[in-house]
C-alpha cells in the first residue's frame, strides 16, 4: 500500500478532508467552445475534463456502410489526454486498451440514453479532451458528456450521472470497516477497491456499473447504495447548471 | 438503509449557492395540473423533467412518454411550448431543423449522378436533384442526358448556393429547390456561418438568430453601391455585390429574363468588386455576427437599422477623432443597440 | 469490413415472445449454463472449453525473460486473445473490433488485476531473469458466451500448466527439462471465472450464459467475476439499458452459484486428468527400464 490510512478510522477524516458521504467540488459550464454544437466544461475535484459534441451530421461512410443500423444515429467518442494531466509527463499511445474501453463505455450507454432513433443516417461525434486527471475519471468523462449533449440539443431520455465509491478501508480494531467513501480522488483510487456507477434520472437505474478491483460481495451492496445516492447528487448538480445557463435566454 | 450525501464543502462558485433547484421542483409539484406549465417563461424544462400526468395533454418534439405510464417527460433542455392541446419543448440550441419553404444558403459537399448533396447544417445532408434547378439555355426546357454529364459545370463541390426547401423525407432529409431566378448560385461576396445558433426555434428563446420571416433575401443600400443579403434560415447567411435579378425588371417577359441571365447563372467567376464596396460587405457581415452574439434576432429591419448607426457612429468617429468602442463585433452591436434603443 | 449477420426483425420478435413466456430457444432455465465439456492437451497448460458451440482453447507457455524495470520481483503474466476468421466471419486478423478489446480487457482485470496467479513465484532472480508466462486464448467456434468460456479456459489451463524446475547459484540459473526434474505448478491464488448476464424487457428478464442469437438481441450485458469464496473481482456493465440496483445485486449471488458449480467442475476435470496422467507416468518409467 503506498499510503497509509491508518488515520481514516480515528477522526473520520479523509486524506483530502471529507467526510465518507461528501462529493468533492463539482463546476460545470456548457456552451464553452463556439465552433461546437454542443460542448462542456467539467471539474470534479481536480479532475478536469473538456467535452465537445458535434452532430447529428451526415455519417464519414455514408450510406452504404451503415447497414441495418442506419435507422438510428451512430455514436462515437474519443477520448484524448494531455500530455500534462497525469503525474508523469509521457505520450501516450494513442490506443490503449483501456481507453478504447471507456470510450465503448460512453458509446453503449450513450446509445440507450439518447433517442438515436430520430436522427437515422447521422453520427453524432463527442469529443473529450481529459486535462487532469485525480480520480473518478470514467465518471467525469460522463457527466461531462450528458451536458455537453443536452448544449447540442440533442433529445435523451433523462441525465445520465455518475460518481465513484469506494469500500471503507478496514483497520485492525474495526474488522467490518466504515462507511463506503464517495467521490474518489486519485490516491484513494489507487488504495481501495472502488466501483463506478452511472444512473438514469431520480431512481435506481444503473446504465454503467464497473468495478475493477477486488471486494468482498457483501460490501458491494453498500458501495452500490451510496454510489446511486450520489450520482442523485451530482444529478442535481448538473441540472443547477443547465438551469442556470438557461436563465441567460430568458 | 438512508443514506445522505453531503454536497461539497467548500462553496466557492456563488452561482452553486443558492438553492433554487429545489425550490422550483417543489414548486412543480405543489402547483399540480392546472398551472404546469410555467406560466412565468424564465424557467427552463430540463431532460428528465416531468412536464405533467394529466392524460388530456398531447407529447409534441422535445418529449416523451415512458412505456406505461401517461406522464410526460422532456428530453430537452429548453422552454415549454403549448399549441391547444399540445406540448413541446424548443431546445435552447440545437442543429437547423429543415421545414418546407425555409430559405437556406448551402454548400455543395458532394456531386453524385443526378443529385447534389449540400450542407445545410441539418442532421443530413440535403439533396439537389439536377430536375430542380434552372437549366441555361434560355426556355424552360426537360433535362437531358447531356446535363447529366455535364453536372460539375452547374455546381461542383465547394460552391455555395441559395435554396429553397422543397420536400422533406421520411427519415429527417430535405430536398431542395433552385427553381426561381432568386435562387442559385452565389458569389462575389462572404459567406458568414451563426454557428449553433441556426433554426428558427432559436428566436423564440432570444438566443439570437436568423428568424424565419416574409423576406429574407433583401438588397441593402449603401454608400458605396447596393449590396445584397441572403439570410438562410439554417444560419448560414451571404452577404454580396448586388446582382440585377427578376425582382428588379418587373416588366420584361420571364422567357427573356431568362436568357439574359443564363450566361452568369452558373459562372464560377468573381466580378469586379470595388474596395469601397468589399469594406461595406464586411461590415455587414460583422453587424451579423456581432447581433447573434448580442442574443438578437437577425431579420431585415435590425440589419437595416444597424447598419445605418453604424455608418453614422463611423462618421462621428471620424469628426471627434477619438474611438469610442472597443474591439470586436459584439461590443460594436452592443453600442449600435445601445443607441437604437434610446432612440437617438 | 464484413459484419455479424444481423438478426431478422421476426427472430428477434419471436426470441422475445418467448422470453416473456419463460421459455429459452433451446429449452434451458433462465439460469442455466450451456453443456460444459472441459478436455486438457497432451501437454500441460492446453485447455480445450466447449460451452454449447462456443469452443475456445487457451495454451500457457514460458519463457525466461528479464523482469520489468518496475517490477523487479515479479514474473511477467500476460493474457494474449485472438478472433480468428474461423469462429465467425466477422472477426478479422488485426483489426481488432470492440467486442475484443472488451473480452482482452475483461480477462486482464479478472485475472490479472484480481490476482490469480502469484507473480512472485515467477521470478527466478530478482531484477536479471524471471519466467514469462503467457496465455493465448483461441476463439474456435463463436456462438455467444465467449468471455465466459475464455475465462474458464484460461482458469483451467493455468492450473493445469506445469512449469519447468530451476536451479539457481549466485547469479546463475539452469532451468532444468522435464526429464531432469518433475516440472512444478503454478501458485493460482484463487479462481476467478465470469458469468455474464444478458437482460431484456428494461432489466426485468435475465439470461445466464446467452449463445450468439440471444446475444444479438439483448437490450444489454453484466459481466461479473468472482471466484468461489465469494469476492467479486470484476463487474462491468457498458451502458446499455438501465438495471434496477437491487437486481444487480441479485445477479451477484446468482453469479457465486454459478463460480461455486463451475470452480467443482474444473476441480473434477483436473482431478481425473491427473489420474490419467499418473497411470501414464508409471507405463512410461516401466518401459524406459525394459529398454535398459
Amino acid at each position: 500500500m503506498p499510503l497509509d490510512t491508518s488515520t481514516y478510522s480515528l477522526a473520520l477524516l479523509r486524506l483530502d478532508g471529507r467526510r465518507w458521504n461528501e462529493l468533492r467540488r463539482l463546476h460545470a459550464q456548457i456552451s464553452t467552445q463556439a465552433a461546437a454544437d454542443g460542448s462542456s466544461y467539467l471539474e470534479m475535484g481536480n479532475t478536469k475534463v473538456l467535452c465537445t459534441v458535434s452532430g447529428p451530421h451526415e455519417g464519414k461512410a455514408g450510406g452504404a456502410g451503415g447497414g441495418p443500423r442506419s435507422t438510428q444515429a451512430k455514436i462515437e467518442v474519443e477520448i484524448s489526454f494531455a500530455g500534462f494531466s497525469g503525474v508523469e509527463r509521457k505520450k501516450r499511445q494513442a490506443k490503449d486498451k483501456r481507453t478504447s474501453e471507456m470510450s465503448h463505455t460512453l458509446t453503449q450507454s450513450l446509445a440507450a440514453l439518447l433517442l438515436t432513433h430520430l436522427y437515422p443516417h447521422s453520427t453524432i461525434t463527442i469529443h473529450l479532451s481529459i486535462l487532469s486527471q485525480d480520480g473518478s475519471l470514467l465518471a467525469a468523462c460522463i457527466n461531462a458528456a450528458t451536458l455537453a449533449l443536452i448544449d447540442a440539443g440533442i433529445p435523451m431520455t433523462d441525465y445520465l450521472c455518475a460518481c465513484t465509491t469506494a469500500a471503507p478501508p478496514t483497520s485492525a480494531e474495526t474488522e467490518a470497516g466504515g462507511d463506503p467513501l464517495l467521490d474518489l480522488n486519485g490516491q484513494e483510487e489507487q488504495e481501495l477497491p472502488f466501483l463506478t456507477v452511472a444512473t438514469v434520472g431520480k431512481g435506481h437505474a444503473v446504465s454503467v456499473l464497473i468495478m475493477e478491483s477486488r471486494v468482498r460481495m457483501e460490501k458491494v451492496e453498500g458501495m452500490l447504495a451510496v454510489g446511486v445516492e450520489g450520482c442523485k447528487r451530482v444529478r442535481e448538480i448538473l441540472d443547477k447548471v443547465v438551469k442556470e445557463h438557461g436563465k441567460r435566454f430568458a | 438503509m438512508p443514506i445522505s450525501i453531503l454536497p461539497p464543502s467548500p462553496q466557492e462558485v456563488p452561482s452553486h449557492t443558492d438553492r433554487y433547484v429545489s425550490d422550483s421542483d417543489e414548486e412543480m409539484a405543489d402547483a399540480g395540473d392546472n398551472d404546469f406549465t410555467s406560466s412565468n417563461s424564465h424557467s427552463i424544462v430540463t431532460p428528465g423533467e416531468t412536464i405533467t400526468s394529466d392524460p388530456q395533454w398531447m407529447r409534441g418534439h422535445g418529449t416523451y412518454i415512458p412505456p406505461n405510464s401517461t406522464t410526460i417527460i422532456s428530453t430537452l433542455a429548453g422552454t415549454l411550448q403549448k399549441t391547444n392541446k399540445l406540448l413541446s419543448v424548443t431546445p435552447l440550441r440545437a442543429r437547423y431543423a429543415p421545414e418546407i419553404g425555409d430559405l437556406v444558403v448551402g454548400r455543395i459537399v458532394n456531386v453524385q449522378a443526378k443529385k447534389w448533396m449540400v450542407d445545410i447544417g441539418a442532421a443530413q445532408l440535403a439533396s439537389l436533384p439536377l430536375s430542380a434547378i434552372n437549366l441555361p439555355g434560355g426556355i424552360l426546357r426537360r433535362r437531358t442526358a447531356v446535363d447529366e454529364l455535364n453536372i460539375r459545370t452547374f455546381f461542383s463541390e465547394g460552391d455555395l448556393l441559395v435554396a429553397e426547401v422543397q420536400m422533406l423525407h421520411q427519415d429527417g432529409g430535405a430536398s431542395l429547390h433552385t427553381r426561381s431566378l432568386k435562387y442559385g448560385k452565389l458569389r462575389n461576396g462572404l459567406f458568414t456561418s451563426l454557428a449553433g445558433a441556426g433554426g428558427g426555434g432559436a428566436k423564440r428563446n432570444g438566443s439570437g438568430g436568423v428568424v424565419r420571416s416574409r423576406r429574407q433575401a433583401f438588397t441593402l443600400q449603401t454608400t458605396a453601391g447596393e449590396i445584397d443579403i441572403v439570410l438562410g434560415v439554417n444560419g448560414y447567411i451571404f452577404v454580396s455585390k448586388h446582382t440585377i435579378t427578376a425582382g428588379d425588371e418587373k416588366d420584361a417577359s420571364i422567357t427573356r429574363l431568362e436568357e439574359s441571365v443564363s450566361e452568369t447563372l452558373y459562372s464560377s467567376e468573381n466580378d469586379v468588386v470595388p474596395k469601397d464596396l468589399m469594406r461595406e460587405i464586411v461590415r455587414v457581415g460583422t453587424l451579423i455576427r456581432g447581433l447573434v452574439l448580442c442574443s438578437r434576432s437577425v431579420d431585415e429591419e435590425m440589419v437595416v437599422r444597424c447598419y445605418e448607426v453604424a455608418v453614422e457612429m463611423e462618421a462621428e468617429e471620424n469628426v471627434m477623432g477619438d474611438v469610442l468602442v472597443g474591439q470586436g463585433a459584439k461590443s460594436i452591436v452592443e453600442n449600435i443597440l445601445l443607441r437604437i434603443e434610446s432612440g437617438v | 469490413m464484413p459484419r455479424e449477420a444481423e438478426i431478422s426483425v421476426n427472430e428477434r420478435e419471436f426470441i422475445q415472445q418467448a422470453l416473456r413466456e419463460n421459455t429459452r430457444l433451446d429449452g434451458r432455465a433462465f439460469d442455466t449454463f450451456r453443456p460444459l465439456e472441459l478436455t486438457f492437451g497432451d501437454e500441460y497448460g492446453v485447455a480445450d472449453v466447449k460451452l454449447g458451440k462456443t469452443r475456445v482453447i487457451a495454451r500457457i507457455s514460458v519463457e525466461v525473460t528479464a523482469p520489468l524495470p518496475e517490477r523487479k520481483f515479479d514474473g511477467v503474466f500476460q493474457i494474449v486473445t485472438e478472433f480468428s476468421p474461423m469462429a465467425s466471419p466477422a472477426f478479422e486478423v488485426g483489426r481488432p473490433t470492440d467486442a475484443e478489446v472488451i473480452l482482452a480487457r475483461i480477462l486482464e482485470k479478472a485475472i490479472r488485476r484480481s490476482n490469480a496467479l502469484d507473480t512472485e513465484s515467477l521470478c527466478i532472480i530478482a531484477g536479471l531473469k524471471v519466467f514469462h508466462l503467457r496465455a493465448d486464448v483461441h476463439i474456435i467456434d463463436h456462438d455467444g458466451g465467449l468471455i465466459d468460456a475464455s475465462c474458464i479456459a484460461v482458469m483451467a489451463a493455468l492450473q493445469h500448466f506445469r512449469r519447468p524446475d530451476v536451479i539457481v547459484e549466485g547469479e546463475k540459473a539452469t532451468v532444468l527439462s522435464v526429464r531432469e526434474r518433475e516440472p512444478i505448478p503454478l501458485s493460482i491464488l484463487h479462481t476467478p471465472l465470469c458469468v455474464t448476464f444478458s437482460y431484456y424487457e428494461e432489466g426485468e428478464i435475465f439470461l445466464v450464459d446467452a449463445n450468439l442469437a440471444e446475444e444479438q438481441v439483448r437490450q444489454g450485458e453484466i459481466i461479473i467475476t468472482m471466484n468461489r469464496h465469494g469476492e467479486v473481482c470484476q463487474i462491468a456493465k457498458y451502458g446499455g439499458a438501465t438495471v434496477d440496483a437491487l437486481s444487480l445485486l441479485n445477479c451477484n449471488n446468482v453469479a457465486l452459484e454459478k463460480v461455486k458449480d463451475m470452480s467443482k467442475f474444473i476441480q473434477e476435470r483436473l482431478e481425473a486428468d491427473a489420474k490419467r496422467r499418473d497411470a501414464g507416468g508409471l507405463m512410461a518409467e516401466l518401459s524406459a527400464e525394459n529398454d535398459r
